[in-house]
């Protein structure tokens, strides 16, 4: 079960429009942070998908385990999401 | 959906493959006429035109406009007349007469008529270092990467005009950018040659007559980039904290090989004047047609010539088959 989702997102990025617009078709709530007004947060993005990019979406579960997807990746986001 | 089933594959009157500006201006003039569409893209929907930070050159936009924004607007209008929009991997396509078996990833369809309008993707460059450090200091896609090289030093490599327009983007954040140009000039258009030269000399310093050879890390993380001076043969080496490469596109047509649509020796697709392919009832418009000229104006175009033809050969096609 999803305990909540954050997407980190920059404001060019096709792709993060892309993850934001299915979640929201499926009904899914989730907390955007935005690397553009929070470039602070960019070590973090990177410490938890080990990638120099965006999207990354992560899910994390009632058990506080995490499923982290990079980019627009729906083999992997539709399963984290069950 | 046009048809209930035939079979078990759902029916629909028209499957374009991909979400770009040529499928998109297709799915606006169908869907505005009452013919059922359904549009299946894996990616960014706009293609290429969504990733491109800015679009100077798309007639009516007299200050130009994101690429992300356009995009948007082109989803927004065809959704609005009641394009279908879904996510996933065309891998096949069959004739089978009547109807085109679509084939994806999740299943099949079935269209009376398709659109194919999958465009290009940026090539890579085939050297040492490249696949390793995908992702973690090798990049495709500007507007998604750039933000993590704020005052970091960039390797540019091209020479077109993705690899000048993205350069001036990369500039909101990199302290340097060297731009490495296999030949002795640049094929990006004098506009933004102009003004890469005038607005951002400080930041970017071209090399000209310079091949890119590996990309060198050190710790996980890109460090370097190789190259050769062609006109010495002398090796040259660039720090840096990260790579883009723009070298030019690849048509995404890999699905089609084995199907019976023709592919001229680049990879594009063939049409005729018609914009229908070596397959009846299947078409082709935009970037990954033969001869197209990888424009977005030319692809919104082709878009909707190719839905006017569309229209006339489900016209034919009621009259063959449902009399």
């Amino acid at each position: 079960m999803v305990k909540n989702i954050t997407i980190f997102t920059t404001n060019t990025c096709a792709y993060c429009a892309m993850v934001k617009r299915w979640l929201d078709a499926k009904g899914h709530n989730y907390e955007v942070v935005n690397l553009d007004t929070n470039p602070e947060r960019q070590a973090e993005a990177l410490a938890l998908s080990g990638a120099l990019t965006v999207p990354v979406t992560v899910v994390t579960k009632h058990d506080d385990s995490k499923e982290v997807v990079i980019g627009f990746n729906l083999a992997k986001l539709a399963p984290a999401l069950v | 959906m046009g048809e209930p089933t035939a079979g078990q594959a759902p029916v629909h009157d028209v499957i374009m493959v991909g979400a770009g500006p040529a499928s998109l201006a297709a799915a606006i003039y169908t869907t505005r006429e009452d013919i059922e569409t359904l549009v299946i893209e894996k990616g960014a929907v706009g293609g290429m035109a969504a990733i491109t930070d800015w679009v100077d050159n798309y007639p009516g936009f007299p200050k130009g406009i994101a690429g992300l924004e356009y995009a948007e607007n082109l989803r927004a209008q065809a959704e609005r007349f009641g394009a279908k929009i879904d996510y996933g991997e065309v891998t096949d396509i069959r004739d089978e007469g009547k109807y085109k078996r679509v084939k994806t990833a999740e299943g099949e369809l079935l269209a009376k008529v398709v659109l194919i309008a999958t465009g290009t993707d940026y090539k890579k460059l085939g050297i040492p270092g490249e696949q390793e450090y995908y992702a973690h200091g090798v990049h495709y896609c500007a507007t998604c990467d750039g933000a993590f090289y704020r005052d970091k030093r960039l390797v540019v490599v091209g020479g077109g005009n993705s690899a000048v327009q993205e350069s001036i983007f990369l500039t909101r954040f990199a302290s340097h950018i060297d731009l490495l140009v296999r030949s002795d000039k640049m094929r990006a258009s004098e506009v933004l040659q102009r003004e890469l030269r005038d607005k951002h000399a400080d930041k970017v310093t071209i090399h000209f007559n310079t091949t890119t050879d590996e990309i060198v890390g050190q710790d996980g993380k890109v460090v370097r980039v190789t190259g050769t001076d062609t006109t010495n043969g002398q090796k040259v080496d660039f720090p840096t904290d990260g790579v883009f490469v723009f070298v030019g596109l690849k048509p995404n047509t890999e699905f089609l090989k084995t199907t019976s649509v023709e592919l001229d020796e680049v990879g594009l697709v063939k049409t005729n004047e018609r914009l229908e392919t070596s397959m009846p009832g299947v078409f082709a418009a935009g970037d990954v047609r033969s001869g197209a000229t990888m424009q977005i104006a030319s692809a919104t175009g082709e878009g909707a010539t190719a839905a006017l033809r569309i229209r006339e050969y489900l016209d034919e096609h009621a009259r063959q088959h449902e009399n």
